[in-house]
């Protein structure tokens, strides 16, 4: 249990108002406070946190970064975003008692003497504004600067607390872009930070849907018994996007599709679907229970990944009815580039529950539609009483939609109306977005919160990490052997991604779902 | 009838209860209602919410809330507006939606709205109407705005699951208080009990919860000698309530005066907690403000906004006298509202 709720519990004037583990008062230090996370993410976060009246008195924002600023420019500038980014208007009163709590501090990550100067000032801040010595220092810089302002914490003392507060980090993907580099960034971490002071991001988990999925799973009975290898076919996750690489190409050149989507968000997925019940709802039994299917991934040879994962690349296409160019021809991409920009993979879990269920996972790029979605597929009924002209009856569907309308449906079948027995698949459909008028808090928002929390459960542990990669690092080194890789298939912008990812599913008898 | 949420710069939508329909035809007018509109507009209901009220124009004040409230609460409601006690018996019923434009898209999201005018011995039936046009397996949540009448009839309470009140205008506590008791004991499930006096007050208490989080500042629950609350005209009920959350919590215990009146606890340490009420125009709790040794805790409502002030400062000497250097006008708690 957190130090967070102890303190919760102590206090007899939360009891019965106050649903989650109260944050502590702290400091969010924020490196790379000038970038774009910072702006479209971090501080619409915060302020709708403040909006909700879930940010404790005396939070304070403090953005470390290289270019000259006075606070008040930078509070100007954050304003600017928050009216641009943030779910909820920006109402002046508002906005002022939250831009009284932020303050900017001018360094070059490599500077000792920057962090000194944010030591002296964080403790002015702590007197000043009661924030007890708390600190979540968050790194919304470029990966190649964590291990210099790491290093620098550590000089200046500030990662570790003191009696009775606390200092965390939090450490945005990419952890690494293999197994060898996400080993070194744990090691750079772990100089300055212990694995519980440690929370590294990943936005999927802070989605509702995403959360949702354990709560359909566990808090329905009507799931569990069928979710299993003896009911349940096929599992497709597919993350789909209409968008290019839209001026990343700098990172997605070196990274490709796998690492960039499949190796943290999808895998955390299909963990969420895939996991045994957790013995409790604390961070690490849900962790010990999602590593324990991340160990189970099926490790793939040459061979297997030759007929078991698909990569493209797009080709020039249209999406909307617009023209748009190939991959190799946006702006810093490499004319001669091989980076995929669609994979397709057929999963195995290894355990008794999904023994011979694959686990069908596709992310692409310059796609038809946007969209993020887990299906689970059910075994066909095995008999065909009614419909006797027809093969087979359609199997049931459960959908799990994590973005955009997030929702879950489910497919079945039913009796067309009219004297015959005519049967015809239905969909009975959930909207969050209709049932809750309410809208859903963004991730960054509850993330941020249970970071302040010291609540780790939906941040990745460093085992899931490097598991992930141990397994997704086969892959890669397949798709990168001099000889006998498998090729580099393409795809029009616009289409539903190469026609070897369809064969895929179709050697099996599946199908891929259409969004 | 279906009312569109619309921009700002239109014309008020009005809160007229729909379109006029027979009783007996309730369901087929509603399903006409929706062939018409299939497509465009998507119904949606997480629960049923019944509102009965005995107030005059309670219809169109009612059918105003609930446009409202579906905004986030997808439900079907059912208003009704009763009078028992007038000549004539006489029924009347309207069907209607109130619809927005979704946070997904352009889809409208529309809720249902059947409205009922009762008027003489027709209010008796109130049970059988509500009844007959709950939507199955949603939960029943049953919004009383009158005062609790004795005898209540006891198949009102069937199936409610979360019967919603508001004791503060309410002349006798008591006598309410037992028809709710009543209810609770005639009702085949456990009513949830949500009492819109007490509900006002979370913000206020959340606010001050937040001065204790820390376990440092635990000491000053030890150190209280004194709160004041303002409370506006109409709201003493609402004072009490918040002064009996903070003496459970605390633990402390009512002290028993010579005067019959007043209102003082004592803690485990014997120590006495005074209790200073004002009464104020303004928000039903204007001010909050606790004294504990040399520090105050205040939770008040900002000047002309919906927000609220939290200050914790030190009681400057002249203050530290007496609890009432605090407020202007000093008025006693009674032990019931």
């Amino acid at each position: 249990m957190s130090q967070a709720s102890d303190q919760t519990n102590l206090n007899p004037l939360r009891e019965g108002i106050t649903a989650r583990t109260v944050p502590d008062p702290c400091t969010v230090v924020i490196f790379g406070a000038t970038g774009d996370l910072t702006h479209r993410k971090l501080i619409p976060a915060l302020y709708n946190i403040a909006v909700d009246g879930e940010l404790p008195p005396g939070v304070t924002v403090v953005g470390f970064a290289r270019r000259p600023k006075t606070d008040e420019e930078f509070r100007k500038e954050l304003e600017e975003a928050a009216r641009k980014y943030s779910r909820q208007e920006v109402r002046e009163d508002l906005w002022k008692t939250f831009a009284d709590s932020i303050f900017y501090h001018q360094s070059e990550f490599a500077d000792p003497a920057g962090y000194k100067s944010l030591a002296e000032r964080l403790d002015k801040i702590d007197q000043e504004r009661r924030t007890r010595g708390n600190r979540l220092f968050y790194f919304a810089a470029s990966p190649e600067q964590f291990e210099p302002i790491l290093k620098h914490l550590k000089e200046a003392g500030l990662n570790k607390a003191r009696d009775g507060s606390w200092a965390r980090v939090v450490v945005e993907k990419p952890f690494g872009k293999d197994l060898a580099s996400a080993q070194e960034l744990n090691r750079v971490v772990r100089n300055a930070f212990a694995e519980e002071q440690t929370y590294r991001i990943d936005h999927f988990l802070g989605k509702e849907t995403a959360q949702n999925i354990l709560v359909l799973r566990f808090a329905n009975a009507i799931f569990e018994p069928l979710w299993n290898t003896r009911y349940i076919d096929h599992v497709q996750i597919t993350a789909a996007e209409t968008l290019g690489v839209e001026g990343r190409a700098g990172y997605y050149e070196g990274a490709g599709a796998l690492r960039d989507m499949v190796q943290n968000h999808l895998l955390q997925l299909l963990c969420l679907v895939a996991m045994e019940p957790p013995t409790d709802l604390s961070a690490d039994s849900i962790r010990d229970e999602k590593v324990k299917v991340v160990r189970s991934l099926r490790r793939m040879n040459a061979e297997e990944v030759a007929r078991d994962a698909v990569r493209g690349q797009y080709e020039k296409g249209a999406i909307n009815g617009k023209p748009v160019p190939g991959y190799r021809e946006e702006e810093k991409v490499n004319p001669n580039s091989t980076t995929e920009t669609y994979a397709a993979l057929r999963v195995l879990v290894d355990n008794w529950r999904w023994a011979d269920v694959p686990f069908y996972v596709r992310v692409g790029k310059r796609l038809p539609k946007s969209g993020t979605e887990i299906s689970v597929h059910f075994k066909k009924a095995p008999m065909v009483l009614f419909n006797k002209e027809s093969v087979a009856l359609d199997q049931n569907v459960l959908v799990i939609r994590i973005q955009p309308d997030e929702g879950i449906s489910l497919r079945m079948q039913a009796k067309m109306p009219g004297t015959s027995f005519r049967i015809e698949p239905v969909k009975m459909d959930f909207h969050y977005g209709t049932s809750f008028g309410k809208a859903s808090p963004e991730a960054y928002e509850r993330l941020l919160l249970d970071a302040m929390s010291g609540d780790a459960t939906l941040f990745a542990r460093r085992d899931e990490v490097e598991h992930a990669w141990r397994f997704v690092d086969t892959i890669e080194e397949a798709w990168a052997a001099k000889k006998n890789a498998p090729p580099l298939c393409h795809y029009p912008a616009g289409s539903w991604g190469p026609e070897e990812a369809d064969d895929l599913l179709a050697r099996d008898g599946r199908a891929w779902r259409r969004l | 009838m279906i009312e569109t949420e619309i921009a700002d710069s239109l014309p008020a939508p009005s809160f007229a209860p729909g379109m006029p329909v027979e009783i007996g035809k309730i369901d087929r007018e509603l399903k006409k209602l929706w062939e018409v509109s299939e497509g465009a507009m998507t119904r949606a209901s997480l629960i049923n919410l019944a509102v009965y009220s005995e107030a005059p124009e309670s219809l169109s004040a009612n059918t105003q809330l609930i446009s409202r409230i579906t905004q986030d609460h997808a439900c079907r409601a059912i208003v009704i507006a009763a009078n028992p006690s007038a000549p004539k018996d006489e029924s009347q019923a309207w069907i209607s939606a109130h619809c927005h434009v979704g946070r997904a898209g352009s889809k409208q999201i529309c809720s249902e709205q059947l409205s009922f005018r009762l008027e003489g011995s027709s209010a008796k039936f109130l049970p059988s109407i509500v009844f007959s046009h709950l939507d199955s397996d949603l939960p029943f949540y049953l919004w009383w705005q009158s005062e609790f009448h004795d005898p209540m009839d006891p198949q009102l309470w069937a199936w409610v699951d979360r019967l919603i009140y508001d004791s503060q205008p309410w002349k006798d506590f008591d006598s309410q208080m037992r028809s709710i008791e009543t209810a609770q004991a005639e009702a085949k499930q456990r009513i949830v009990l949500c009492d819109l006096n007490w509900t006002r007050l979370v913000h206020i208490r959340l606010a001050l919860a937040q001065f204790f989080d820390h376990p440092a500042a635990h000491h000053h629950f030890d150190e209280i000698d004194c709160v004041q609350i303002d409370f506006a005209p109409g709201f003493k009920s609402t004072a009490v309530l918040l002064i009996g959350w903070l003496a459970a919590q605390l633990k402390w215990r009512l002290e028993k005066t010579r005067d019959d009146d007043a209102l003082r606890f004592i803690d485990s340490s014997n120590r006495i907690i005074t209790f200073e009420l004002s009464e104020k125009s303004g928000e039903p709790i204007g001010r909050m403000v606790i004294r504990s040794g040399e520090i105050t805790f205040s939770v008040s409502h900002a000047t002309g906004s919906d927000l609220l002030e939290v200050v914790q400062q030190k009681v400057n000497p002249g203050g530290q006298q007496r609890c009432g250097g605090f407020g202007e006008r000093r008025v006693e708690a009674r032990r019931t509202p």
